[in-house]
């Protein structure tokens, strides 16, 4: 194993806010000893700092995707680098939020938040200080010691924020986080998510399958296409931040959402 | 649980729970009395609830006999409840992260569970003689199976999304057992605890009944030999007894160990941790 050579990334660490993080060179992906193609000579860059949107019907790859990056799945073909070392196993700059909150109902919420540290060794004094800065940041002062049963789907999922947050990690991985959530509060926690952004700068890979959302967050939306799984398009959405919802009637926004929805519209 | 009936719960028809239970149990005692004061069945075959009370306040007070019986019993059902489930338990954490093992053991497993367990009995007794030794191996052995399926299948029950999340923050193998795969398990470890401690009473009684000098086993077998039924029943209320002190062990321990699935437990938890983390910066202290 090599040992990687930032075990605590801060932001302290960023020379270059224009350098390029991720790269992928003619990834490929098949499963079931060659007869499903997921993922088919996919080329990309991602800068440090970006929020990208990958969207694209199911099947199309995009899951599968975020899994190479994570290191949860080895690629069959080409090479997925962060910082230029080719990715083979999870990362300590890397961390991932699902569509599930995933949290340990046994659990409570300053717990499930300090995982990572737990995991880590010895949790301490200012690990705890910690996850309470980093609940406050997803706007749940006050339910520190609640347990997951006890909060709404939103509220879980804005606890599994802080928990990736508290990995350290500076490339952050998100499958459809808000998939499952009402429209309303999916609407509340992007534009936190934004903020949120702002203030920790990681770098952002968001699978969706929601166009306006892709849209409303990204710097650049992936557009992927399925049978196979390829990287068809990408849309530059040079929108002004910060974003907020009332750009959601711009003309220029709407621009963007249709441009998107063409380059689906002929694979669906 | 949400749907226990809580002591002070009320229906629509304004009678508390507690008293529809009553009523419901002083009838059936009345026509069970009556069935035998009139005759409609033979105090020989079925006694009087009153002629059982006279012989259980005879056994368990005048004379006091009953006691050492019900300890024996007693003794027998938890000893070989624990060694059962530690069995149970460990076979199945082992069988959860080692796939060989698995593989190996589980023909014996189908083996144990389609023999009808309480056949064993006679040749435990032969190996062990007539204390209690045979009927704490008779109650391990009948309570091991439903342990050790249940705690299986906890462990086995790991949600995958769960699991690439521990992945993905580089979890070690014994880090995810210890944070997700065992506590996940829990709940149906849990259950089994049930099902497997009134298992382990039928494995005693079975033991008594096969050969033994003491327990309450013992007490109704000879009771029922001389006739002497109302001291027969007397003693099966005792066995009702311990089976109830039993669930109620298992359901006391399912409550405090599964608590997050109790609001009631949660709650009080949630403000306990609260408490004692006052002093962490950013924390309100409640209201």
């Amino acid at each position: 194993m090599t040992a990687s050579p930032q075990l605590d990334p801060t932001p302290a660490s960023i020379t270059d806010p224009r350098e390029t993080i991720i790269s992928s060179e003619d990834l490929g992906m098949v499963f079931a000893a060659g007869s499903v193609v997921a993922l088919q000579e996919v080329n990309f860059e991602i800068k440090r700092g970006e929020f990208i949107s990958l969207i694209g019907p199911s099947g199309c790859g995009k899951s599968t995707l975020l899994r190479i990056v994570a290191g949860l799945l080895t690629p069959t073909g080409g090479t997925l680098s962060v910082k230029g070392e080719p990715v083979t196993r999870p990362r300590p700059d890397i961390g991932m939020m699902f569509q599930k909150p995933t949290l340990l109902p046994w659990k409570s919420v300053m717990d499930n938040v300090m995982l990572p540290k737990t995991l880590g060794g010895r949790v301490t004094k200012e690990d705890k200080e910690k996850a309470v800065a980093l609940l406050h940041l997803v706007g749940l002062e006050g339910f520190e010691f609640s347990f997951p049963g006890q909060l709404s789907g939103g509220m879980q999922q804005r606890v599994a924020l802080a928990r990736l947050l508290n990995t350290g990690a500076e490339i952050l991985l998100l499958d459809e986080p808000f998939g499952a959530l009402d429209e309303f509060t999916r609407e509340r926690l992007n534009v936190e998510l934004l903020r949120i952004q702002r203030e920790v700068k990681a770098t952002i890979l968001f699978v969706t399958h929601n166009i306006q959302e892709a849209v409303f967050l990204a710097d650049d939306v992936f557009v992927m296409t399925p049978r196979p799984g390829r990287l068809t398009e990408i849309v530059d959405v040079g929108l002004p931040r910060p974003r907020e919802m009332a750009m959601m009637k711009d003309a220029d926004f709407n621009q963007r959402v249709f441009e998107v929805r063409d380059i689906l519209g002929g694979t669906i | 649980m949400s749907t226990q009936d809580r002591a002070g719960s009320t229906d629509r028809s304004g009678v508390p729970h507690w008293a529809q239970h009553l009523l419901v149990f002083v009838i059936f005692i009345s026509i069970w009395e009556m069935a035998v004061q009139f005759n409609w069945v033979s105090a020989l075959i079925l006694p009087s609830p009153f002629a059982v009370i006279v012989a259980w306040w005879d056994l368990a007070i005048t004379r006091g006999i009953i006691w050492g019986h019900f300890f024996t019993t007693l003794t027998e059902v938890l000893v070989g409840f624990i060694v059962g489930a530690t069995f149970g338990i460990g076979v199945a954490i082992l069988s959860a992260i080692n796939m060989t093992f698995r593989r190996l053991v589980s023909p014996y497993m189908v083996a144990l569970q389609v023999t009808p367990r309480i056949a064993i009995a006679p040749i435990i007794v032969a190996w062990l003689g007539f204390g209690m030794e045979p009927k704490m191996a008779i109650a391990a052995i009948i309570c091991f199976f439903p342990m050790f399926i249940n705690a299986l299948t906890g462990l086995m029950q790991v949600d995958h999304e769960n699991l690439e999340m521990f992945e993905s923050m580089r979890a070690s193998k014994w880090q995810i057992f210890r944070h997700l795969q065992l506590p996940g398990a829990l709940p149906v470890i849990m259950a089994g605890f049930k099902t497997g401690i009134s298992l382990a009473l039928i494995g005693a009684i079975v033991g008594e009944f096969v050969s033994a000098s003491e327990g309450i086993g013992v007490l109704i077998q000879r009771f029922s030999f001389q006739l002497l039924l109302p001291e027969a029943f007397a003693s099966l209320i005792m066995l009702t007894a311990m089976g109830l002190f039993l669930y109620g062990l298992a359901t006391f321990a399912d409550r405090h160990i599964v608590f997050w699935r109790h609001s009631d437990l949660v709650n009080k938890i949630s403000r306990r941790m609260r408490a004692k983390n006052a002093g962490l910066a950013g924390i309100k202290p409640l209201e």
